[in-house]
């Protein structure tokens, strides 16, 4: 036989080697001695600093407490937790970066992302979003009443991001910075409003130059939902009109002409109304005929005035830009692009098919 | 006389018992184009028009092959080492045997380097690069120690071990990430230096298959190989459009370019309900490809040395298999020392690789074509 076996004696005798003294390695994962970290917020300190804080130990039987630390850097900050804490932290569990809205409306998160993404033990799935108040003090409220709430948090965004199904916009470090570079397209974060007690999803943040210029609420992001977004809500509530749409599904169709001076956009929605507490008889088909039209006009009024509002902003995160690309034609910039969407005519058409309630009295 | 017989054995790298038949010329053809160079393509390609560019050069490469294969079928490809003796005589031979020597040692030294990094980036951020680079060239002395056969033959496993990751890159075609537009423009509508580095750099990933020329001997010189060689090159021009396209949707044009290992970066992306790193499990199976690569071209490396040495009538021995392959250590340990470690001499060393493959792939076909001409000929 050929002594192969001395090279992999040897290969194997270096394996060992290499396993048993941890030499080549100066990293030690060793479950008992480390506290994974899932979320960082950074908050604005004082003097220009940074203010980031994290909640330690997660998921282990043990009391948590919440680290705060005032910085210059965010790398620094995950340093000077490892020496106020008795465990090594390890950023690669972290899920979710809560960025304060005065620091987005400063600019800058760029940066801050960057910082994220050059460590590859992050994955480009962390979540992020921007949070209106004091997060942490929401948090440290919150250890009294609910353990694990940070892991809540998490399961929270993934579950809405899952599937598309509507009703927030969830936004992961990967999809934020592929929109930052796009020169056509306007990067989006989800907003959040937290004080003491409450944490809970508001809007829609756009960004134009890094910095968040403009939040969109309520209707307006339902719509947003229904446009770019999802293209799907669970459920569209009129309460103007007095009646709730289920399950709906839009089609959204854009038409920009050639010399970028008109913009057609076109909704097909399918749904159920699932809600109707009006005056009308809607078991009468002219009457239903009648809210339907209704609320075609409501929508189409209400987006002429959203999509207004994202003009005088200049934000585009419809990415209505990227239509006027061409397979045969030179990308025009984003300078330019914002200067013809500044004043762009837009015409919307809101085309509506709903079935009626069910399992109530039906349509003759 | 068990251990004598051992001996004989062993020392023979360059026997042969059989020749590998026309899949092996296809599975070659494909794994030696797809070595560390197409990690790092979609930052040299960056915009969409260029998958244009990618198949333009894979039909360039595809005539290049054709010439190659003039050489395969040819009686002086078969003699192997006597057959360049008739074709340039011995003193070129010589020449072209150091000129070979410099020329691997380079490329040796790029591909163990690039695959060492990105280990070092995505796996092993703390550890000591040298380590890494130890046991690599390790695993490929003992693949290369049973022997030119046997390596040849690992290229199933080379093959079989990196084919599939291409299939965990189609989710990346569907959106919500991808959006169509981001492809456009389909043509080229602005022409600079940085696209003619995309065509070289594409020529340069697709010069693998030079390496075969050397290693007919223990392949078929087959009439219908030819089939086979224009099939590993188509194979290998979809994997490269695919990977690309896919990059492009997932970063856009943009974003692309300041990324600086894409596809991995986007390997670990993948996640599924039980595993989340999955790019640990992609780079551990992309190294079946990379420790093929290194085996085989330690193995031309010996080989090289023996000729300018004139040692081609003796038997091969483990002191001369071990003593080029610490010559491969060496220097790539001072390649990585010296060089890799900073962004001009890590650019000035993929330069000189880009450079010189893509010379080679257009000059060995050429000369080999012309030589076995005008022999013939005469």
């Amino acid at each position: 036989m050929v002594p192969y076996k001395h090279y992999s004696l040897l290969a194997i005798a270096c394996l060992m080697w290499m396993a048993g003294c941890s030499s080549p390695y100066v990293e030690n994962n060793m479950i008992e001695e480390i506290a994974p970290v899932v979320f960082w917020s950074v908050d604005k300190g004082t003097e220009g600093k940074f203010k980031i804080s994290t909640l330690v130990p997660p998921l282990i039987q043990e009391k948590k407490r919440l680290l705060t630390k005032e910085v210059d850097l965010l790398k620094q900050g995950g340093k000077e937790f490892n020496l106020i804490y008795n465990r090594e932290l390890k950023q690669g569990q972290l899920r979710m970066v809560l960025i304060n809205e005065e620091l987005a409306k400063k600019g800058g998160i760029e940066k801050l992302v960057n910082t994220i993404l050059v460590d590859p033990d992050i994955s480009m799935r962390v979540y992020l979003l921007i949070v209106r108040g004091n997060f942490d003090e929401y948090i440290k409220h919150q250890l009294t009443k609910q353990e694990n709430q940070d892991y809540f948090l998490y399961r929270m965004l993934k579950h809405y991001e899952d599937y598309n199904q509507g009703e927030m916009s969830i936004v992961n470090i990967h999809q934020f910075m592929k929109k930052l570079y796009s020169p056509l397209e306007a990067p989006i974060l989800p907003v959040f409003r937290s004080d003491k007690n409450n944490f809970n999803y508001i809007g829609t943040a756009f960004f134009q130059e890094d910095k968040e210029v403009m939040v969109i609420q309520d209707v307006d992001d339902e719509i947003f939902q229904l446009l770019d977004n999802d293209h799907f809500l669970k459920v569209l509530a009129i309460p103007k009109l007095s009646v709730s749409l289920g399950r709906v599904r839009s089609n959204v169709r854009m038409k920009l002409s050639r010399d970028y001076s008109s913009l057609s956009l076109h909704v097909g929605l399918n749904g159920r109304i699932e809600e109707y507490q009006g005056e009308k008889e809607i078991q009468s088909e002219e009457q239903l005929e009648h809210v339907i039209q209704e609320i075609e006009i409501y929508l189409e009024e209400q987006t002429s005035d959203l999509l207004k509002r994202m003009q005088r902003w200049k934000v585009d995160p419809l990415e209505v830009g990227t239509h006027s690309l061409k397979p045969f034609s030179k990308e025009i910039t984003e300078k330019q692009w914002l200067k013809y969407w500044g004043n762009i005519k837009i015409n919307v058409d809101y085309d509506i098919k709903i079935q009626p309630l069910n399992n109530v009295e039906r349509l003759m | 006389m068990a251990a004598g017989d051992e001996e004989v054995k062993s020392l023979s790298l360059y026997n042969r018992t059989s020749t590998l038949g026309g899949i092996y010329f296809l599975l070659l053809v494909n794994r030696t184009q797809m070595h560390y160079f197409i990690l790092i393509m979609p930052t040299f390609l960056v915009h969409s028009y260029m998958v244009w560019g990618i198949i333009v050069m894979g039909l360039l490469s595809q005539l290049n092959l054709m010439m190659l294969s003039k050489w395969f079928t040819s009686r002086y490809a078969a003699k192997g080492y006597q057959g360049f003796i008739q074709l340039f005589g011995k003193r070129t031979v010589q020449i072209f045997a150091i000129l070979g020597f410099l020329i691997l040692l380079p490329k040796i030294s790029v591909i163990t380097l690039g695959y060492v990094e990105m280990l070092h980036s995505f796996i092993y951020p703390s550890m000591n690069k040298n380590w890494l680079i130890l046991m690599i060239l390790l695993i490929s002395l003992f693949v290369a120690s049973h022997g030119m056969e046997k390596t040849l033959r690992f290229v199933v496993i080379a093959f079989l071990g990196g084919v599939w990751i291409v299939i965990m890159f189609i989710p990346f075609f569907f959106p919500p990430i991808a959006n169509y537009r981001d492809l456009y423009p389909l043509i080229p509508t602005e022409w600079s230096e940085q696209s003619w580095r995309g065509l070289l750099f594409i020529w340069s990933a697709l010069s693998g298959p030079v390496y075969l020329a050397f290693m007919v001997p223990w392949l078929s010189s087959n009439k219908k190989i030819m089939k086979y060689l224009v099939i590993g090159n188509m194979l290998s021009i979809m994997e490269y459009s695919f990977l690309f396209i896919a990059s492009v949707l997932f970063y856009g044009s943009h974003y692309l370019s300041k990324i600086n290992f894409p596809l991995v970066y986007m390997g670990s992306y993948i996640q599924t309900g039980g595993l989340e790193r999955i790019d640990y499990i992609l780079i551990s199976f992309h190294m079946f490809t990379y420790v093929f690569d290194i085996s085989i071209l330690l193995l031309c490396f010996y080989g090289a040395g023996r000729i300018f040495m004139r040692k081609m009538n003796e038997q091969t021995t483990r002191i001369g298999l071990l003593s080029s392959w610490f010559v491969i250590l060496i220097s790539i340990i001072f390649m990585n020392h010296w060089l890799w470690q900073t962004v001009p001499g890590q650019k000035m060393l993929l330069n000189i690789q880009i450079w010189i493959s893509a010379f080679l792939y257009l000059l060995v076909p050429t000369i080999l074509f012309t030589a076995v001409k005008r022999k013939e000929s005469m």
